[in-house]
């Protein structure tokens, strides 16, 4: 699927859904857990504030805070409009004619919300327009999604050779946010921490790494605002052999995940192919929160659809959805274990990204 | 400033003690509560992208999810912190609030919160604007239309203008990481844009920087870009800005650098002098910016460093009151910017910090 295609589709949404323009907004705060309309609709991934008017007849113009960097938001076919405030740029965009959809609306910040709401009080929330339709990712994000993951397995070699006792939490997530960088990826979701028994995974803090650690790390590359995951357990010195036995019946289970996810098939059914390895092993009551709240999830910024890896969750898979299958379950003989890779839908089933799927890895002391 | 927000904030943010005492956050709070006398109660929410209030009264930095402080005039403090009840240890270090809580079911938590407090008591929000639309509308709507809730943001950042002698000390010691980062990025600056930046962001992260943020120019310093892919090409002049923060607290800088006379830069920087002169207690914002416009008019302005004087602190841009008397204990970013589509650009800054003889120069470019 190219852009264009993409965009083509959204704008098919609206006309079934009877809305002559979309108004979509994002505050320019970018996480891994909030979809981006502007950037599926433009590509801009945005400093600040910025909203896109898209209209039915296919004229999309973008908002862009601060003024100073509309020039970089500058593509063909694109009508910028440089702005100090967000909403007052869109004020003169909208003559208040037709059916108005909004997107974003819900995340945004209240500040920037409650004016939009204002300005188009009758707009209606069309979220699945834009994010549904970017379910599948275009030529362009997929070859994004493989070099973050080329950058990503390289990251986590080089968490190998600096994780040792006495470096804290914090100097290993900023080195390897630095390292990510300096091959090219522009952002790095370094979730990562250590202990002798994690309950879960959780950002980083200044805890120094002792012998006998069992680590913990998300590693999420962004390669021109496309992101990609894997996680990883190391034990920082031996592994026991019931620590290396629970470990290959996560990944087992992971693997699981992988076999089920087949195009036609729906979400749940991962999940649910992960949960029966776990649940078979008596680990049943673990396969529920608090100990877990998903097996997975799609992979953004711009749409995070599928959406997670679990029970409730009935999308259709279909080629060219890229989306994590993590088991990451907490077990009581070992903690917290992360496993988990970035997949990518194929006619065929889910094809990890990766080189190397996850092993249990150790730090030779 | 804006520069391209990451999506974790990873960089050291525990709450050090010796650094920032307990007694310290207790007067803030003091403050807080004499200069709304009528509020029983503040909720206060930040987020990785705008926490400062949070900070500023907890300590707490939101690397993940985003946190909700609910204080009660009586000293009673919980904070609600995202991603369930296993992440709660993680959170532990970062503040010193000891009752931490789930942000799942913020608004009911928020509300039932709220009956603990006296009859009748007044709320103020702090940092509502920021709160997510959703959030915000189903806080409000647990809290009911009875109770009163003002938007307590305003006082918040007045009290944060004028910093302590001990946020002083961060800003300083962020301020010379900052210097360190500069000299590195000179050191490298042949190696390429993006070797030079990454040698620079290294330094910083390397002197327990909390946080780094870069924007460089590949067109002379007219526009500036976030990092992107790799860029291997060195540049002449070489137009930066770097955001160094430590211990909660920014600073910031703007320098080009160039191997030969530059118009616009030697403008640029005599702007910068001029100012730096004129800093003082008892001097309006609007008196220096206007020293700055006038130092260099055969340049027009460069609309990146508008305005030439912000507040910096625990938020890398703070307004400030530009018709009043700069006090002791602000912090502020000098920005002389200059942009001409023959002669070329340039934008270079300092860090001052207003003392009762003048000012304190933390870093400054010129």
């Amino acid at each position: 699927m190219t852009f264009e295609e993409r965009l083509t589709e959204i704008r098919r949404r609206m006309d079934a859904q009877g809305l002559d323009r979309i108004v979509a907004v994002h505050d320019g705060a970018h996480f891994i857990e909030k979809p981006d309309p502007v950037l599926v609709l433009t590509g801009f991934k945005s400093l600040g504030p910025c909203a896109v008017v898209l209209e039915r007849g296919g004229r999309m113009t973008l908002v862009v805070t601060p003024a100073w960097d509309a020039s970089r938001a500058a593509r063909p076919g694109l009508h910028v409009v440089p702005a100090g405030d967000v909403v007052d740029g869109l004020a003169g965009l909208l003559d208040g004619h037709g059916v108005t959809g909004s997107v974003g609306l819900a995340a945004a910040p209240f500040g920037i919300a409650q004016r939009l709401t204002q300005l188009v009080p009758d707009a209606k929330p069309a979220d699945d327009t834009v994010f549904v339709a970017a379910a599948r990712k275009t030529d362009t994000e997929i070859a994004h999604a493989r070099e973050a993951t080329r950058i990503a397995e390289l990251g986590f070699q080089r968490l190998l050779e600096i994780a040792r006792p006495g470096v804290t939490e914090d100097e290993l997530a900023v080195e390897l946010r630095w390292h990510s960088k300096s091959l090219g990826a522009e952002d790095n979701f370094v979730l990562m921490c250590a202990g002798p028994h994690n309950k879960a995974v959780a950002p980083s803090h200044g805890r120094r790494l002792q012998a006998g650690d069992i680590i913990v790390v998300e590693l999420t590359p962004s390669y021109r605002g496309q992101l990609v995951q894997i996680c990883r357990t190391i034990v920082v010195g031996e592994a026991s052999e019931v620590f290396r036995n629970k470990y290959a019946l996560v990944v087992d289970a992971m693997h699981q995940g992988i076999k089920a996810a087949q195009p036609g098939v729906p979400m749940a059914r991962v999940c649910q192919a992960i949960n029966e390895v776990l649940e078979a092993e008596g680990y049943g009551e673990f396969c529920h929160p608090p100990h877990i709240r998903r097996r997975g999830h799609g992979l953004g910024f711009g749409s995070i659809e599928p959406g997670d890896v679990a029970l409730d969750n009935q999308t259709i898979l279909e080629p060219d959805m890229l989306f994590m299958i993590h088991p990451n379950q907490y077990l009581p003989e070992t903690g917290y274990l992360l496993c988990g890779e970035p997949v990518l839908m194929t006619a065929q089933g889910a094809v990890p990204l990766t080189v190397q799927t996850a092993t249990l890895a150790e730090i030779k002391l | 400033m804006r520069t391209m927000h990451p999506t974790l904030l990873i960089g050291p943010a525990d709450w050090d003690d010796q650094q920032m005492p307990l007694e310290e956050f207790k007067a803030r709070l003091d403050a807080l509560w004499r200069d709304d006398w009528q509020a029983g109660g503040a909720i206060v929410y930040g987020d990785a992208a705008d926490h400062a209030a949070l900070a500023y009264l907890t300590n707490f930095t939101p690397k993940l999810e985003p946190g909700i402080a609910l204080l009660s005039r009586n000293g009673d403090a919980r904070l609600l912190v995202g991603g369930g009840i296993n992440m709660i240890p993680a959170a532990k270090p970062l503040t010193w609030v000891g009752n931490l809580l789930p942000l799942r079911s913020a608004a009911k938590t928020a509300a039932e919160w709220y009956t603990t407090l006296p009859g009748g008591s007044g709320l103020m929000l702090i940092g509502g604007d920021a709160m997510p639309y959703a959030m915000h509308n189903e806080i409000v709507a647990a809290l009911g239309p009875d109770v009163g809730v003002d938007d307590g943001t305003p006082i918040v950042r007045t009290l944060m203008r004028h910093k302590s002698p001990r946020e002083l000390a961060a800003i300083q010691e962020a301020s010379l990481i900052l210097g360190e980062a500069i000299a590195a990025l000179q050191q490298a600056k042949d190696q390429g844009v993006s070797a030079a930046v990454l040698a620079a962001e290294h330094v910083a992260w390397h002197r327990g920087a909390q946080d780094v943020r870069s924007l460089f120019s590949l067109d002379g310093g007219r526009t500036l870009l976030p990092f992107d892919v790799p860029v291997s090409q060195a540049v002449d002049p070489l137009q930066v800005y770097l955001a160094v923060r430590h211990s909660g607290y920014w600073a910031e800088g703007f320098a080009m650098l160039s191997g030969r006379p530059h118009g616009p830069l030697i403008a640029a920087e005599a702007a910068l002098q001029a100012v730096l002169a004129q800093v003082a207690p008892g001097v309006t914002p609007a008196a220096l910016n206007e020293t700055i416009a006038t130092a260099m008019p055969a340049f027009g302005p460069h609309p990146v460093t508008a305005p030439s004087v912000i507040g910096i602190g625990l938020a890398l841009q703070q307004d400030v009151a530009f018709d009043e008397p700069l006090g002791v204990g602000e912090v502020l970013s000098l920005r002389a910017g200059v942009s001409d589509p023959q002669q070329g650009s340039a934008m270079v800054s300092a860090m001052v910090a207003i003392t009762e003889s003048g000012c304190d120069v933390f870093w400054s470019a010129a």
